[in-house]
C-alpha cells in the first residue's frame, strides 16, 4: 500500500512540477525574444538592466525604418499563401486518386516522392540560380518563389493528404459514383466536405513550412521577393550593438506562425508521421 | 473515360511537376561536375561558359575528394546529423514518459513546449548565437560576468578570501569559431526538434496497452524494466519516423551553420557545396553529386526502415 501512496504523490506533486520546469526550460528562449524586444539597444546588452529596464516600444515603430520589415513580410505572405494554393490545387487530386483509385504504381509513386524530399537542395544550388537566371529569367521574382516553395512541399502535402482520405470509407465515394456524380463532383460535394479538417490541416502546416523555409528562399532571390527569412539572415551579426531591434524584428516574423502552430500541434502528429502513429 | 484513365490523369501534374523539379537540376549538375567550370578566371576564360569543350572527366571528384574540407564536412555532416539525432530522441522519451499522464495545466504545458517547433530556423540561430550565447552580451556573457565579480567579491573577504582568490577566472565559451560553434548548431537544432519528438512519443504513448503494464507489476517489474520491455518496443515505430523525419530536415542544414560562424570550423555537405559555387562550379557540382549518393545510402536504408510501416 506504501509504495502506491508513493506512486500517486509522485503523480500529482512531482510529475505536474517537473513537467512545468521542462515547458518553461523550453520556452525560455522564445520569452527572453521578446523580453528583449522591448529593451532599448543599449539596455538590451547591460547586466544592470538584465530584468529591470523601462519597457519601450520604439523597436517596433521603428521596424519600418530600421528594417523595411513590412515589404519582407508582405512577401512572406503572398508566397507562402499562393504557394500553399498551389500545393493544395495540385496535391488534393493526386491523394484523391492515390487514395480511392490506387493502381499498381501507387505505393511507388508515394514513396519516390518522398525520396525527392531526401535530395540535398545544395547539390543543384547553382543549375537552379543558372537556369533561373539565366534561361528562364524568373530569377528574384514572386513567381519563382511561390513555385518552388510549392514544389519543395508538395511530396509532405500529397502524404499528408493521402492518409487522411485513405480514412474516408471507399463506399461513400462509391454511393457517388452509382449516383451517376461527376469525378469533380465527388471531390467538391462528398470528398472536400468530409475531409475538411484533414486538408485544412495539410494546408496550415504548408504554410507553416512555406514561412519558414530558408534555403531557396534566401538563395533565389536579391531584393525583390526576398522572404523575411532572408532579411533575418542578412542581420545576422550585429555584433551586440543591435539586439533590441534585432529582437522585435525577430519576434514579428515569428509571431503568426508560433501562434498558428499552437493551434494545429495536434494536427501536426499525424501529419508529419503520416498517419502512422496514432 | 474508363476507371483507369480518370486517376491518373488527376495525380499526373503532382507527378510531373516533382519528375521535372528533380530531374532537370539533377541532370544540369551531373553535366557540370564533368566539365571544367568557373565563374571568374582571367587566365582561361573559355572556362566561364558551361561547354562540352572543357570536359574534365572525374576530374573535378578527384580535386574535391582531395579539397581538405570534404573529409571534414562528410565527417561533420554525420556528427550533426547523429548527434541531433541521439538528443532528440533520448531526452523526447525521458519527457514524453514524464508528462504522457494528465495533470493541471497539461494543455498549456503542451503548447509552450511545441513552441520552438514552430520558430524560423534563421530566428532560431539569431536568437541563440547572439541573445543566449554571445560570449561578452548574451546571457552566457553576462552569466559568466556575474560570476566572475561574484568571486572577486568573496576575495576580499577576511580570512576566507585566500581560499577564494585561488579559484580561477570562470572563462566564456566562444561559440562562433571553431568546433563549438557545431556545438551550438546542435543545440538549437535541438532545442527545436525535441518537442517534435516529444509530441509524436506522446501521442503514440496514449495507445499503449495498459493491462500489459499492470500484469508487468504484478509480476514484479520494475519501473525501469516495464520502460525498456514494453514501452520502447511500442514506441519503435513513432522512433524510427521521427529518426527519418528529422534526417531528411537535418542533413541539409544550412542556414544556422551559416548564422552561426559562416561555416568557419564547422561545415556540412551543403554549405561546402555553397562554398565551391562562389567561383568553382565543376567542383560544386562534383560534391553536389556526392551529396546526393550519401542522401542516397540514408535513404534507402531509412525507407527499408519506415517505408514498411507507413503503407500498413
Amino acid at each position: 500500500m506504501a509504495t502506491v501512496t508513493q506512486t500517486s504523490r509522485l503523480g500529482t506533486v512531482l510529475r505536474p512540477t517537473a513537467a512545468w520546469i521542462i515547458a518553461l526550460i523550453f520556452f525560455f528562449p522564445i520569452f527572453w525574444l521578446v523580453f528583449t524586444s522591448f529593451k532599448t539597444d543599449a539596455d538590451a546588452v547591460q547586466a544592470e538592466h538584465l530584468f529591470f529596464f523601462t519597457p519601450t516600444l520604439e523597436n517596433y515603430t521603428n521596424m519600418t525604418e530600421n528594417y523595411d520589415y513590412w515589404r519582407f513580410a508582405m512577401n512572406s505572405v503572398i508566397t507562402s499563401s499562393f504557394a500553399t494554393l498551389f500545393a493544395m490545387a495540385v496535391g488534393v487530386p493526386a491523394a484523391y486518386a492515390m487514395a480511392f483509385n490506387p493502381s499498381r504504381h501507387t505505393k511507388d509513386i508515394l514513396m519516390w516522392m518522398l525520396s525527392t524530399k531526401m535530395l540535398p537542395a545544395a547539390a543543384v544550388l547553382y543549375p537552379m540560380t543558372f537556369l533561373t537566371k539565366n534561361i528562364l529569367q524568373i530569377y528574384d521574382t514572386h513567381f519563382l518563389v511561390i513555385l518552388v516553395l510549392c514544389l519543395i512541399n508538395l511530396p509532405i502535402a500529397v502524404w499528408m493528404l493521402f492518409t487522411y482520405f485513405k480514412e474516408i470509407p471507399k463506399e461513400i465515394i462509391e454511393a457517388g459514383k452509382m449516383d451517376g456524380v461527376s469525378t469533380w463532383g465527388e471531390i467538391k460535394d462528398i470528398l472536400i466536405p468530409l475531409a475538411w479538417g484533414g486538408i485544412a490541416s495539410t494546408a496550415l502546416l504548408t504554410f507553416i513550412f512555406c514561412w519558414n523555409e530558408a534555403y531557396w528562399s534566401v538563395r533565389l532571390t536579391t531584393i525583390n521577393a526576398s522572404t523575411l527569412s532572408t532579411l533575418i539572415e542578412g542581420n545576422r551579426a550585429p555584433e551586440g550593438l543591435f539586439f533590441g531591434r534585432l529582437s522585435a524584428v525577430s519576434t514579428a516574423a515569428i509571431a503568426p506562425i508560433v501562434v498558428l502552430g499552437w493551434f494545429c500541434q495536434k494536427q501536426l502528429v499525424q501529419g508529419l508521421t503520416f498517419g502512422a502513429v496514432k | 473515360m474508363s476507371d483507369r484513365t480518370l486517376p491518373r490523369i488527376l495525380q499526373t501534374p503532382a507527378v510531373l511537376l516533382l519528375l521535372v523539379w528533380m530531374i532537370v537540376p539533377l541532370s544540369m549538375t551531373l553535366y557540370f561536375s564533368f566539365i571544367r567550370y568557373v565563374l571568374n578566371s582571367t587566365v582561361r576564360p573559355e572556362w566561364t561558359t558551361p561547354s562540352l569543350s572543357n570536359w574534365r572527366g572525374f576530374g573535378n571528384y578527384a580535386y574535391v575528394l582531395e579539397a581538405k574540407d570534404f573529409g571534414f564536412a562528410i565527417m561533420n555532416s554525420v556528427f550533426i546529423v547523429v548527434s541531433i539525432l541521439l538528443i532528440t530522441v533520448i531526452l523526447g522519451l525521458a519527457i514524453a514518459v514524464l508528462i504522457n499522464k494528465s495533470f493541471p495545466g497539461q494543455g498549456i504545458v503542451r503548447v509552450l513546449l511545441i513552441s520552438p517547433f514552430f520558430v524560423m530556423p534563421a530566428v532560431n540561430a539569431v536568437l541563440w548565437i547572439n541573445m543566449i550565447l554571445d560570449p561578452v552580451l548574451g546571457l552566457q556573457g553576462l552569466a559568466v560576468g556575474g560570476i566572475n565579480s561574484l568571486i572577486d567579491g568573496l576575495r576580499d573577504w577576511p580570512i576566507l578570501g585566500h581560499f577564494f582568490s585561488m579559484w580561477p577566472q570562470v572563462e566564456p565559451i566562444s561559440f562562433r569559431a571553431t568546433q563549438t560553434s557545431s556545438y551550438a548548431v546542435i543545440m538549437m537544432v535541438a532545442w527545436q526538434w525535441t518537442p517534435f519528438a516529444v509530441l509524436i512519443f506522446m501521442t503514440s504513448l496514449q495507445s499503449e496497452d495498459e493491462s500489459q503494464k499492470e500484469a508487468a507489476v504484478l509480476d514484479g517489474a520494475s519501473n525501469w524494466s516495464q520502460f525498456i520491455n514494453l514501452t520502447v518496443p511500442h514506441l519503435a515505430r513513432s522512433i524510427a519516423i521521427v529518426v527519418m523525419i528529422q534526417s531528411i530536415f537535418h542533413l541539409s542544414l544550412y542556414a544556422e551553420i551559416e548564422i552561426v560562424s559562416r561555416g568557419n570550423g564547422n561545415k556540412n555537405l551543403p554549405y561546402l557545396i555553397g562554398e565551391f559555387a562562389n567561383n568553382n562550379i565543376g567542383a560544386a557540382s562534383a560534391t553536389g553529386v556526392f551529396a546526393i549518393i550519401l542522401a542516397n545510402i540514408i535513404a534507402i536504408f531509412l525507407l527499408r526502415l519506415v517505408g514498411k510501416s507507413l503503407m500498413d
